[in-house]
């Protein structure tokens, strides 16, 4: 028996010694300094830029993984503009406001202009220093079908449009429209805005981006009784526009002049003596393959129409019907459950969304694609909510996004 | 603490429930202090108040409060809290000559008046005392509505400090806008 032991002992060690050598010998690699990870080649549908105000810069973040790809800075404004991204250059274009000793100094204003895989600048056009600045940022900045021509609203607070040749690189010219404001691309070479005399015009370029020239639709609204939102929505060659009160127009710039239609109610004669009210920030988007259109809602009277929604509807904007719900998720709760460090999905954090008022949310975007997510934002919380946008599903939550900020850009 | 007490304002109160040009400042603070604060909070909030200019007693005499009732259209960081007052710019800045306009009613002698909101420009975000309130505001378009732009467009510099709220005079005849 003694034998027997003292031959199996050294069989047990040696497979003991086998077991753990690759474990012993799997140290870690010295990691290579100085790599940079890049962005893939396409961009992908799911997602989403977050200009933030009080950070000054943009991220860009995956929404169905919910992981952060990278950011594009900003200067002294009081919202980073929306970014615009050419996938036929693989550039990005940023307008954006310096001051040559950084708070003070000469104004310059510029369009930077990003590689999309490296997120480096790799140029810039020099504008007019007066491109507009809002609390939204919305409407302020946009590139036009076929990724040649960019337009920047200059308000200072006079109204004007630069156009730069984002292809040449080169600031074309300034085009004079007095009394409108916002640009609503529809095409190549226009464009158009909404008039405070209760109209839309159409801004029509010429092949080199010169003015062709400006035509007028007939007036539409009552900028007094019930003024149309700039905060709209695109539907190919028309724009959804909603009025404080619920009446959506749309307005087609695909002809001579800007066509509006007839308006349509957004809501019931019951929900709007219940005071039922679209508001927020970006409160709408629009999905143009479903044609279904979102906005933000929320029980208001006069004055109420930048108040955040804890709902969301959806019309077919084909049949003019409601038809979703969708409940807002507390993005107070993914904001501050980070810095308390809250696991997402434990105890806590259900505790914490049983018990903290629900804020609402502010801004909307819809993605495109046919499995299309909506991300959803407070404009003071540094969280985006990510909803499956067929069903209203909450999915999960952006977190430490930023602090402040009103838009939400899917490239 | 006056941060905090906007958050909290913010949930009872209609008007700090909308969207605002800059008030993530005030967002923050209040959430990630906490409720630890809310037992100074009247202390700290009557250390900020000055004396009402227009003898008003109340927030509707308030400069430092949201709800002084001459901040009926404002969007904005009161200059009060930012070390200047209603009506003077902080140390540093200049007072934008181009303003949007809003018209408010006096509780004291019930009169509407028109409001001048002149933004102080020159120094970044004072961050402090976010209010934001729009009745009568208008979109983009009808620009002398419309708080959402930054007014320092007619300053030196267009950053943006803060706003003050500055009588022009009686209105004659009461705001179209709603």
């Amino acid at each position: 028996m003694t034998s027997g032991v003292t031959a199996w002992r050294p069989t047990w060690l040696l497979a003991l010694l086998v077991a753990f050598a690759p474990t012993a010998q799997a140290e870690v690699a010295p990691d290579d300094p100085g790599q940079v990870t890049s962005l893939p080649e396409a961009v992908g549908p799911h997602w989403v830029w977050v200009p933030d105000r009080a950070l000054r810069r943009t991220a860009l973040f995956d929404g169905a993984a919910g992981a952060m790809l990278g950011l594009i800075d900003s200067g002294m404004t009081i919202t980073p503009k929306a970014p615009q991204w050419s996938k036929q250059r693989a550039e990005i274009y940023a307008v954006d406001t310096i001051y040559t000793r950084g708070h003070h100094g000469e104004r310059k204003d510029y369009v930077f202009i990003y590689d999309a895989r490296t997120l480096e600048v790799k140029g810039e056009v020099e504008i007019p220093p007066r491109a507009g600045d809002t609390g939204t940022g919305i409407a302020l900045v946009d590139m036009l079908d076929g990724e040649r021509f960019l337009v920047v609203l200059n308000q200072s607070p006079g109204s004007s449009v630069s156009v730069v040749d984002l292809a040449e690189r080169k600031f074309i010219g300034e085009i004079q429209t007095a009394g409108c404001a916002g640009v609503y691309p529809a095409g190549p070479q226009r464009f158009g805005m909404l008039c405070g005399n209760g109209t839309a015009v159409l801004v029509m370029l010429t092949e080199q981006g010169e003015l062709e020239r400006i035509t007028r639709s007939t007036p539409f609204f009552d900028v007094v009784a019930d003024p149309v939102s700039e905060k709209g929505t695109r539907k190919g060659t028309s724009w959804l526009f909603s009025s404080f009160g619920g009446q959506l127009h749309e307005i087609d710039f695909s002809g001579a002049a800007p066509v509006p239609a007839a308006p349509w109610s957004l809501f019931s004669d019951k929900e709007r003596a219940n005071d039922w009210r679209v508001g927020g920030g970006q409160y709408l988007t629009y999905h143009r393959p479903s044609g279904r259109l979102y906005s933000i809602v929320h029980e208001g009277g006069p004055g109420s129409h930048k108040d955040p929604g804890t709902e969301v509807w959806v019309w077919d904007a084909g049949t003019r019907e409601k038809i979703e719900t969708f409940s807002m998720p507390n993005v107070l709760v993914p904001f501050i459950r980070p810095q308390m460090g809250i696991e997402a999905g434990g105890f806590v954090d259900w505790l914490l969304r049983a018990l903290l008022p629900n804020l609402g949310v502010h801004s909307i975007v819809v993605t495109q694609d046919d499995q299309p997510l909506l991300f959803v934002r407070h404009a003071d919380l540094g969280a985006v909510g990510v909803l499956d946008a067929v069903s209203g599903e909450h999915l999960r939550d952006l977190e430490e996004v930023g602090l402040s900020g009103v838009l939400l850009v899917v490239p | 603490m006056s941060r905090l007490d906007n958050w909290f304002e913010g949930i009872t109160r209609e008007s700090a429930r909308r969207v605002s040009r800059r008030s993530w400042v005030s967002r923050l603070g209040a959430v990630l202090v906490g409720g630890a604060a809310v037992p100074l909070l009247p202390v700290a909030r009557a250390a900020e108040r000055a004396a009402s200019p227009d003898g008003i007693a109340g927030a509707e005499g308030d400069p430092s409060s949201c709800q002084y009732w001459r901040h009926c259209a404002i969007d904005g960081f009161l200059c009060t809290c930012c070390g200047g007052s209603h009506s003077a710019c902080p140390p540093g800045t200049e007072m934008s000559p181009v303003t949007w306009i809003g018209t408010c009613r006096n509780p004291k002698d019930g009169q509407d008046y028109i409001i001048s909101y002149n933004d102080c420009c020159g120094k970044t975000i004072c961050g402090r005392c976010l209010c934001n309130r729009n009745e009568g505001e208008r979109p983009l378009y009808h620009w002398y509505r419309n708080n959402d732009l930054n007014w320092c467009g007619g300053a030196k510099l267009q950053t943006y400090n803060c706003s003050t709220a500055l009588v022009v005079k009686v209105a004659k005849e009461a705001q179209p806008e709603k």
